[in-house]
């Protein structure tokens, strides 16, 4: 393939420890090299800031839940709409773009890798097809375990290896990441429109309780040494005063050991999870105390999940969180079960900023990023597009770049919110290296892709690169924030695995993106215990049969397999 | 040689237990499946090769594949308001062509829901839907509401493997387990095996959703004496049956999508089971009729942000049932050509709708004569998608699931049709640019 | 005075979208530079030039000053005077759907039928329809919560199904009957209808419907309050929809 080289570059690439050296990076066949030689094309970037190509370890992007927001949504697709180029098709949507807007929309702002949040094991065939859809980026998928039958069944009957098996299988069946947790159990509960209240309350009819449910899922995750932890949205969500389940939860898995070099756990959204309070009217931020316990432990990451005023679009596989908010809101309501397995539910809402609700929840993103002492423990996400649409993660990577800029926010949001949390008192402003840290480095630390090339440019690494209109040395990111979110928005170049996909904030290729997925191998005896559990919930209970279920090789045209196996 | 666990790809229902003995490339066998599944996949006369005309009324001479094909891409790319429906009994691979299509010719796209389960989808667009998997209902229903549907024609298999009759985990004496009501203009043959059936005058079913919904939200005293031909004791009766479900399913069809109000009586449905959410486990979930269906209003959704009935005309998509399904278009004789692909409008659409495809040439891809073909101009048959080609199919309650080819033919598929109808318009279109 | 006149050259059967005829467009245009304004039929794009007769009379520096005629049928020209802030378009003949759509101001009258969507998501502003307008009169997009917003709708004739869909503000009178369902999800708005409706005020929340003729069916979730007289005549008064807790008026002769 072609070589290139991109000269003056001012490089951010934390992983590789490189903190603003200006630099030349060399490309060739699609991975960053020593040198290439004096006849590759050249790019001058003419001292600009050059990162890594984005990686988002958390957003919606593709599967059931995105489709049925955009179905139950032709209000939100007649926004964004831009007519094909020579280069694109026909964009639709803001919170649930169409799916070449998703891929273009990242692609724009320099992001070169995504993973959806959650995958359902039945629907996964669905998630697939639509992310072979998505231009550009390369992807992956974070499985759902956390309400399943055949995990719980597991965990009653104590059997680690069966459910590690199990584990393995479902991945395999939907060419998954990682292990995803969404509300631990609470999905059961919610196929009779209950709920479980906290870690220790035992879901109904299958007798395990939350807290063994990621445990269990936790250990299994490090036996067959996954590359990522477990991934977990914790139970109580959306509740006043639920900042107490996520700290207890937090200690689940605080002696759980990985052989890898990474968290054992991943929290994620924590924003939602950071509530004190009883109930609405005394509601405040409790970032505090979650941030000090980031500051004083080293084995659990989260990511933000921050708010972003405007219209939104909530999916969540916690579907006990989804009705309650649009029963309170009298907003439109879709709830998807999946027989066995989970459930989810879509509601669209607006965050208002006179809504001193909505103002602490917008407070406490913020403040997990900034209290929190070290940048590489908390990821910027908004959960897209349930906080907001990713395209907005310019704006919200000004606003962790300067307090003046968070002032400016402030300014329009209900005063009540600032009696509640502590967002105006705080004058730590992050600059270059941290936001790199926040927006691509930890991103793929925490999962587990350094290995594969990914959020660094050292030697090897796919070379998926972020050129941006700013002169870092000249300029000052705390007063200037306007001219920084313009240029985060618009990437001056995005190159994709050696290839120029964006020049000047315009898509100009768009190649087709990987899927990465993990095969795990288990040990026999489990996997054999496994399947014979397996086998008789499809003949009894599902009402797809077992040969049709798994997803086939056809839905992922261009996978990357990491293998991996029980320790 | 027997093919286990075959899809169907007939009805919503896409059984996927089916085996399909073949010997010698042919299907001599079908098992598990119903009458009209097993009919689909045994197959029938079919049209043997391409074919044109210029007189509608006139014979049919036999062509080859590129000279209809070409013909096809002339018509379509010389077309101001091109229409292409169908879709449905075709796989989700082809369906993204047809979106592409639709790109290219700046026409509109739109499939067999506009006159089926399109009123549906303007409900959700309204109220959302709470549903889930049809697996979730057969373990957990406890009662089984069919409202202006009859399975037992339509659907013959779904209350045996999903609704009704299933042993579930939670739901152990299968049919004992459950309470079957039906709600009707007529006593159907779904009404006949149901528990209770609850006749409602014609027309008036969304004013007995409201009165349900009244009796829910404990506001019985304004509902009058009798509503919809339901008296109001009747009402409350079933007001608080419902209530008291530990898990209450509601399944519609056409009984509700076509009659008086038509998406309203979807609306009105939704935001029943929506409010029966704070009492009990409750959820609805719309017949699908053809066995794809499902998945081109998934695959136009996820490529164009909108289910169906797409306006392509300027360049961007634009969405607006009642302005940009078929037969609005249709009957406003506005459409210059029509594409007609895996779908019968021809016994389907309306007469006025018909007149005016009368008028205009109208192109077929399909592997069988059915009453479009007495309006075509150009046939361009295909493969059977599910029989003689895999791909994906959505189900009912949207899980996607892969069809099986179960013997080899010598025809293209619509998906390769498709591309080189779109390669012809690009050299079209590009040569006059 | 700008004086506009457009006379349409042939009797179009594909629609045209012609949303750039609005006074807003015309204002201090010349009859080349309006004739130079792109419509499409169905997915061609064609100049005015190419559709309309045109003439222009006088000039005009804003919108306000603005009067568009257009003699003659343009039932298959859709989006007349969309988003328009001022001036005024008389219509003397039929109209295609969503005339007046997003309107904020100014005055559109239609000699004779609208089709659907007359007024859609409308703010400001006012529209006569003399003789009888489709679905949806003064209604609202799929999915968004609120259609009119503002402004005033009159026709003289019949409306079809599904008058005020969605309404949030503003007033829509129908002097002849209207179809099933008018005033549905209202959030406020005054919807006064002189002959005969079907199943008023569905889950209306809050607003003001008065039917002067007959209702065929009432909607069952309604609270009879008693009788009260509306600008001296008497009506029945009711109160909901109670399924949603709607304070709506519905007033019933």
């Amino acid at each position: 393939m072609s070589e290139m080289r991109i000269k003056n570059a001012t490089v951010y690439d934390p992983i590789n420890g490189i903190n603003g050296d200006l630099m030349d990076i060399a490309v060739k066949d699609g991975k960053i090299v020593d040198s290439v030689n004096g006849s590759a094309q050249t790019i001058d970037a003419g001292g600009r800031l050059v990162y890594p190509g984005g990686v988002d370890a958390h957003t919606h992007i593709a599967g059931s839940k995105v489709n049925v927001g955009r179905i139950m949504r032709p209000d939100d697709s007649r926004l964004n709409n831009k007519p094909r180029t020579k280069v694109t098709r026909p964009r639709t949507g803001y919170t649930v773009p169409n799916v070449y807007s998703m891929g273009y929309g990242y692609a724009e702002m320099g992001y070169t890798t995504a993973f959806e949040a959650a995958v359902p094991i039945l629907k996964a065939r669905h998630t697939h097809e639509e992310l072979e859809e998505i231009p550009i980026i390369d992807k992956a998928g974070l499985t759902l375990f956390g309400s399943n039958w055949m995990v719980m069944d597991a965990i009653r009957e104590d059997d680690l290896d069966r459910l590690a098996a199990y584990v393995a299988w479902g991945l395999l069946a939907s060419r998954g990441w990682g292990i995803k947790i969404v509300n631990p159990g609470g999905g059961e509960a919610w196929g009779f429109g209950k709920n479980v209240s906290g870690l220790d309350d035992p879901v109904p009819n299958f007798e395990v309780t939350p807290r063994q449910i990621v445990r269990q899922l936790a250990e299994a995750n490090e036996k067959l040494n996954l590359p990522h932890s477990i991934h977990l949205h914790c139970n109580n969500l959306g509740k006043p005063g639920n900042y107490e389940t996520t700290l207890a939860t937090f200690d689940v898995c605080k002696d759980i050991k990985s052989k890898r070099d990474r968290q054992s756990l991943h929290v994620t959204h924590v924003q939602f999870n950071a509530w004190g309070g009883n109930h609405w009217g005394d509601f405040e931020s409790k970032s505090e105390p979650i941030a000090d316990y980031l500051n004083k432990n080293d084995f659990l990451t989260i990511d933000m999940g921050q708010l972003v005023f405007g219209s939104a679009t909530t999916m969540t596989a916690d579907g006990p969180v989804q009705y309650a908010n649009a029963r309170l809101l009298k907003a439109r309501w879709s709830n998807g079960d999946v027989e066995l397995e989970d459930s989810s539910g879509v509601t669209p809402l607006e965050y208002h900023p006179q809504s001193y609700i909505h103002g602490i929840m917008w407070a406490i993103g913020l403040e997990l990023a900034l209290l929190t002492k070290d940048p590489w423990k908390v990821l910027m996400t908004t959960d897209h597009p349930n906080g907001g649409p990713y395209v907005n993660y310019p704006m919200v990577m000004t606003m962790l770049m300067s307090q003046k800029r968070r002032e400016k926010e402030m300014a329009k949001i209900a005063e009540m919110t600032f009696e509640r949390t502590s967002i105006a008192g705080i004058d730590r402003e992050l600059d270059w290296y941290d936001i790199a840290i926040k927006t691509r480095a930890a991103h793929a630390k925490v999962q587990g892709i350094i290995e594969l090339g990914k959020g660094h440019l050292g030697v090897g690494a796919d070379a998926d690169i972020a050129i941006y209109d700013i002169k870092p040395d000249e300029t000052d990111a705390t007063v200037e924030f306007d001219k920084v979110e313009a240029a985060f928005r618009h990437a001056a170049y995005t190159i994709k695995g050696g290839e120029i996909v964006v020049k000047d904030g315009e898509i100009t290729a768009t190649p087709k993106g990987r899927t990465y997925w993990v095969k795990a191998t288990a040990p026999a005896d489990g996997h054999e215990r496994m399947m014979e559990d397996l086998k008789m919930k499809f003949k009894k209970y599902y009402s797809v049969n077992m040969a049709n279920y798994m997803v086939e090789d056809e839905y992922v045209e261009h996978p990357v397999v990491f293998e991996t196996g029980y320790q | 040689m027997i093919i286990k666990d075959v899809l169907c790809p007939f009805c919503g229902c896409l059984c996927d237990d089916l085996a399909v003995e073949v010997e010698n490339n042919k299907v001599v066998d079908v098992k598990h499946a119903c009458k009209i599944g097993a009919s689909k996949i045994m197959g029938h006369d079919r049209i043997k090769a391409p074919m044109m005309r210029d007189d509608k009324n006139g014979e049919f001479r036999e062509v080859s594949y590129d000279e209809a094909i070409n013909e096809s891409a002339k018509i379509l790319a010389n077309s101001k308001r091109p229409l292409l429906y169908g879709w449905a009994s075709g796989i989700c691979e082809m369906m993204k062509k047809g979106v592409l299509l639709n790109e290219e010719v700046g026409g509109i796209i739109d499939n067999t829901a506009s006159v089926c389960h399109g009123p549906s989808a303007l409900g959700v667009h309204e109220k959302g839907l709470p549903t889930g998997t049809l697996g979730q209902f057969a373990n957990r229903s406890d009662l089984v509401i069919f409202w202006g549907c009859n399975p037992v024609q339509a659907h013959p298999r779904h209350m045996s493997r999903y609704s009704v009759f299933p042993k579930g985990f939670f739901a152990s004496k299968g049919r004992k387990s459950r309470k079957v009501v039906v709600f009707d203009v007529r006593k159907t043959d779904t009404a006949e095996m149901a528990d209770e059936y609850v006749q409602v005058n014609p027309g008036e079913d969304y004013l007995v959703l409201s009165a349900l919904r009244a009796v829910v939200a404990d506001k019985a005293d304004v509902v009058p004496d009798s509503v919809g031909g339901v008296p109001k004791e009747k009402l409350v009766e079933l007001g608080e049956a419902m209530k008291g479900a530990k898990y209450g399913m509601v399944y519609f069809g056409m009984g509700l999508t076509q009659s008086r109000g038509k998406y309203k009586n979807i609306d009105n449905a939704v935001s029943l089971i929506t409010e029966l959410n704070a009492y009990g486990k409750h959820s609805i979930l719309p017949m699908r009729g053809h066995y794809n269906v499902t998945g081109f209003g998934q695959v136009c959704a996820w490529e164009t942000g909108f289910v169906n009935a797409v306006d392509m005309s300027r360049g961007i998509p634009y969405y607006n049932p009642g302005e940009t399904c078929s037969n609005d278009l249709l009957m406003r004789e506005e459409i210059d050509a029509a594409f007609v692909i895996a779908g019968d409008a021809g016994a389907h659409f309306p007469a006025q709708s018909i007149a005016r495809m009368g008028k205009v040439p109208v192109i077929q891809v399909d592997p069988f004569h059915n009453p479009t073909t007495e309006m075509a101009n150009i046939v361009i048959p295909t493969k059977v998608s599910g029989v003689e080609l895999e791909g994906t199919a959505y189900r009912m309650d949207a899980v996607s699931l892969r069809m099986r080819k179960l013997v080899d033919v010598d025809f293209p598929s619509d998906e390769e049709v498709l591309d080189k109808i779109i390669a012809k318009i690009r050299e079209i279109k590009g040569a006059s640019s | 005075m700008q004086t506009v006149t457009l006379v349409p050259k042939e009797q179009f059967k594909i629609s045209v979208e012609a949303e750039t005829i609005t006074p807003d467009n015309f204002a201090g245009k010349s009859t080349d530079e309006i004739g130079a304004l792109v419509a499409f039929e169905g997915n061609a794009p064609r100049p005015l030039s190419e559709l309309f007769d045109i003439k222009v009379d006088g000039s005009a520096d804003a919108a306000d000053d603005v009067k568009i005629e257009i003699n003659g049928n343009v039932n298959r020209v859709k989006r007349i005077g969309e988003a328009m802030t001022a001036g005024l378009i008389m219509i003397n003949g039929d109209v295609d759907m969503r005339c007046g759509a997003k309107m904020k101001g100014g005055t559109i009258t239609i000699k004779g039928n609208a089709d659907s969507w007359v007024g859609q998501e409308m703010t400001g502003g006012e529209i006569n329809v003399q003789g009888d307008a489709n679905y949806y009169v003064g209604a609202g997009y799929r999915g968004e919560a609120c259609g009119m917003r503002g402004g005033k709708i009159t026709v003289f004739g019949n409306a079809n199904d599904f008058v005020g869909e969605h309404m949030c503000g503003g007033e829509i009178v129908i002097k002849g009957n209207a179809g099933i369902m008018p005033g549905l999800s209202n959030k406020g708005g005054k919807i006064v209808i002189e002959g005969d409706t079907d199943m008023p005020g569905s889950e209306m929340t809050k607003g003001t419907i008065i039917v002067k003729g007959t209702v065929k069916d009432m909607m069952p979730v309604y609270q009879k309050e008693g009788i009260e007289a509306v600008d001296g005549v008497e009506f029945t008064k009711y109160v909901g929809d109670v399924v949603v807790d709607g304070v709506g008026e519905l007033f019933v002769k």
